[in-house]
């Protein structure tokens, strides 16, 4: 009866400690890597899901996120979102900007301000935002707002990791902000499991159009 | 008749009914479809571009009539000669219309182009070219290197920041930058040096030539100092206190370039920033009309907070010429004071102007000082209204008369995209 009387608090014990040191099942990590036709890789190329297998609920994300002006630019100047995140648009600049986007995505203005005094933006449908300063026209910075929070950006190799996907059928798509390839010319149909195949997109970049700033003393202002 | 219009009615009913299904499923079709991509696509930019300002005042200035009336007025907008004297006058102007175009052009090169309409100055509605100019940077903000050639200002003021080269803190600037703007342009070229360095402090060094400037130094000696938002253009001619004599602006008759060189050094984040700057315009007395003006400058800005900024400018040259010798030295002063948040920006600036004669008759000797109270609002994406009170006393024996009052208001609404 004394035995059975410290029996059941042990067993608790054990199942706390047995919770407490399982971590949950690892999703399917899919990756590749996205190249360009010289067959060399391309990078702040974004692989995104563009569709979810059907019972897959996405796990929750941060809805808040920041493009920073520093020296009279945005930072970072591609910023991915998921639809529905607030992106904060600090000026940590001495001077006044004025931000706006007239993209069919999000259209917005932000008046003339210095600081973090301009209320957040929130961008609630997939697609390209294009953001500039309608006093610095030299200022251009993207904001691409995608579907699933399942997405990665290319590193400097073209490199790429979707990690913690559920097992099953996805839609994957790349976008690049010179690819002269549609994104949906690059759709490709994965299947994320335990042998995930290596992926591998190619794109056509076009050549950076230049956006001649004023860094000098002409551009204090 | 009536089987007619009963047949045609069935008729349509049917129609009706078989065009709802069809709607309908084109509608379940449309929600099944897969979403769109076009959204992906990144529109393309405009080369060009082009931006507008436009500011219309309710002025009352001194009893004085303005400079710009030929009078001895040290604002812009100022009274009016009656047969008992001067009287004040409220009025409607335009301060600034002003457009801006810029575009980029093959390797990178910038083109930018400033025209202003400003009848009061001018005269008429001949357009003002503020400035024209192809501009080439290389590097980073940390570290690079620009050149720039075309009609251009000097980049000395401090307080000419805003839109369309306008006072940010107030809307008639300080003596100081009322005169760099007033009288200084030129056509010429420039480069520029900047970085970064490891402790994190900013250097920039920008040294430039051009012609145009000859008789710079002519409106302080003969007028003196003012306190306004005139912005000439290379084109312009400004009224002198003689009926029927002007200065104009680009004048060139010895061929000799005017230099000058603009020193700032910073914190990387431009907290503060210390500013220096000389121009001489190597002016030839020898050549008739030519003058030669030279000045130096120190300034500062400083963001003590984050709401507020402090500037403080010092100048300091001399203006000769011969035959007629009118030689005379030139100084000027202010601090400003400005705190902002979000779109109201409150403003104080004391100003301080002296010109001392150094050659006799005909006397260039000036002395004045000023406060200056600004608010500005702006509002909406493309709006701001402001109102601005100038106390200011200055005395200039040669004026009639040599203490005008001087006090004045104005009132601005400013349309800017």
């Amino acid at each position: 009866m004394h035995q059975q009387k410290f029996l059941f608090p042990f067993l608790l014990f054990l199942l706390g400690v047995a919770l407490l040191t399982t971590s949950p099942a690892a999703g399917a990590t899919v990756s590749g890597r996205v190249v360009g036709s010289d067959g060399k890789g391309v990078a702040q190329a974004i692989v995104f899901v563009q569709a979810l297998p059907p019972g897959v609920t996405p796990p929750p994300v941060s809805q808040s996120a920041i493009m920073d002006q520093v020296n009279k630019t945005f930072v970072p100047g591609l910023l991915p979102v998921v639809a529905g995140t607030e992106v904060h648009f600090p000026n940590h600049d001495q001077i006044q900007h004025h931000v706006y986007s007239f993209s069919r995505t999000k259209s917005f203005e932000l008046p003339l301000y210095k600081g973090e005094e301009a209320s957040p933006v929130v961008f609630d449908k997939a697609g390209v935002v294009k953001v500039g300063c309608n006093i610095h026209d030299w200022m251009s910075g993207i904001i691409l707002v995608l579907p699933t929070p399942y997405y990665a950006v290319t590193d400097e190799g073209g490199q790429f990791t979707l990690q913690d996907l559920p097992p099953g059928a996805y839609t994957l798509a790349c976008w690049h902000a010179l690819s002269q390839v549609k994104v949906e010319e690059t759709v490709q149909q994965v299947q994320a499991d335990e042998n995930s195949p290596e992926v591998k997109f190619t794109l056509s970049l076009a050549t950076a159009r230049p956006h001649p700033a004023i860094r000098g003393a002409r551009g204090d202002r | 008749m009536g089987a007619r219009m009963e047949r045609q009615c069935a008729h349509s009913m049917n129609r009706l009914a078989l065009l709802f299904p069809l709607l309908l499923g084109f509608f379940l079709l449309g929600a099944a479809l897969p979403p769109a991509w076009g959204q992906y696509e990144v529109e393309q930019e405009k080369p060009f571009w082009i931006r507008g300002l436009l500011d219309v005042r309710v002025a009352q200035g001194g009893q004085a009539p303005s400079w710009t009336d030929r009078g001895p007025g040290k604002t812009r907008y100022g009274g009016r000669s009656t047969s008992l004297g001067f009287e004040r006058v409220t009025r409607v102007a335009l301060s600034q219309l002003a457009i801006e175009v810029g575009g980029t052009l093959p390797w990178g090169i910038r083109a930018q182009a400033q025209l202003n309409w400003d009848t009061d100055i001018n005269g008429d509605a001949r357009p003002s070219l503020i400035e024209a100019f192809l501009r080439k940077e290389w590097g980073e903000w940390e570290n690079g290197w620009g050149f720039q050639t075309g009609v251009m200002n000097i980049p000395f003021s401090l307080e000419h920041v805003g839109p369309a080269w306008t006072p940010q803190y107030t809307l008639s600037a300080s003596a100081l930058n009322s005169w760099i703007w007033e009288e200084i342009r030129l056509v010429g070229v420039e480069g520029e040096r900047w970085q970064v360095t490891k402790a994190g402090i900013r250097l920039d060094l920008l040294t430039g030539a051009g012609f145009g400037p000859d008789q710079l130094g002519r409106l302080l000696a003969v007028r003196g100092w003012a306190l306004g938002d005139v912005l000439s253009g290379v084109n312009s001619d400004l009224p002198l206190p003689a009926r029927g004599v002007q200065t104009a602006i680009f004048y060139e008759e010895d061929y000799r370039p005017a230099i000058y060189t603009w020193f700032t050094i910073s914190d990387e984040r431009e907290r503060g920033a210390l500013r220096i700057g000389y121009l001489d315009n190597l002016g030839d007395q020898g050549t008739t009309g030519v003058w030669e003006t030279r000045f130096g400058m120190v300034g500062a800005i400083l963001h003590p907070l984050a709401r507020m900024d402090l500037l403080v400018q010092y100048l300091e040259g001399v203006a000769r010429v011969r035959s007629p010798s009118n030689d005379s030295s030139l100084r000027a002063f202010y601090v400003l004071l400005s705190y902002h948040y979000q779109g109201h920006r409150l403003s104080v600036r004391y100003d301080d102007f002296r010109v001392h004669d150094l050659d006799g008759t005909p006397s260039t000797r000036e002395r004045g000082d000023g406060v200056t109270l600004a608010y500005l609002f702006e509002f909406g994406l493309h709006h701001r209204v402001g109102f601005e009170y100038i106390w200011l006393h200055s005395h200039r024996p040669t004026s009639m008369p040599p203490d005008p009052s001087q006090d004045g208001w104005q009132l601005s609404y400013r349309f800017r995209y």
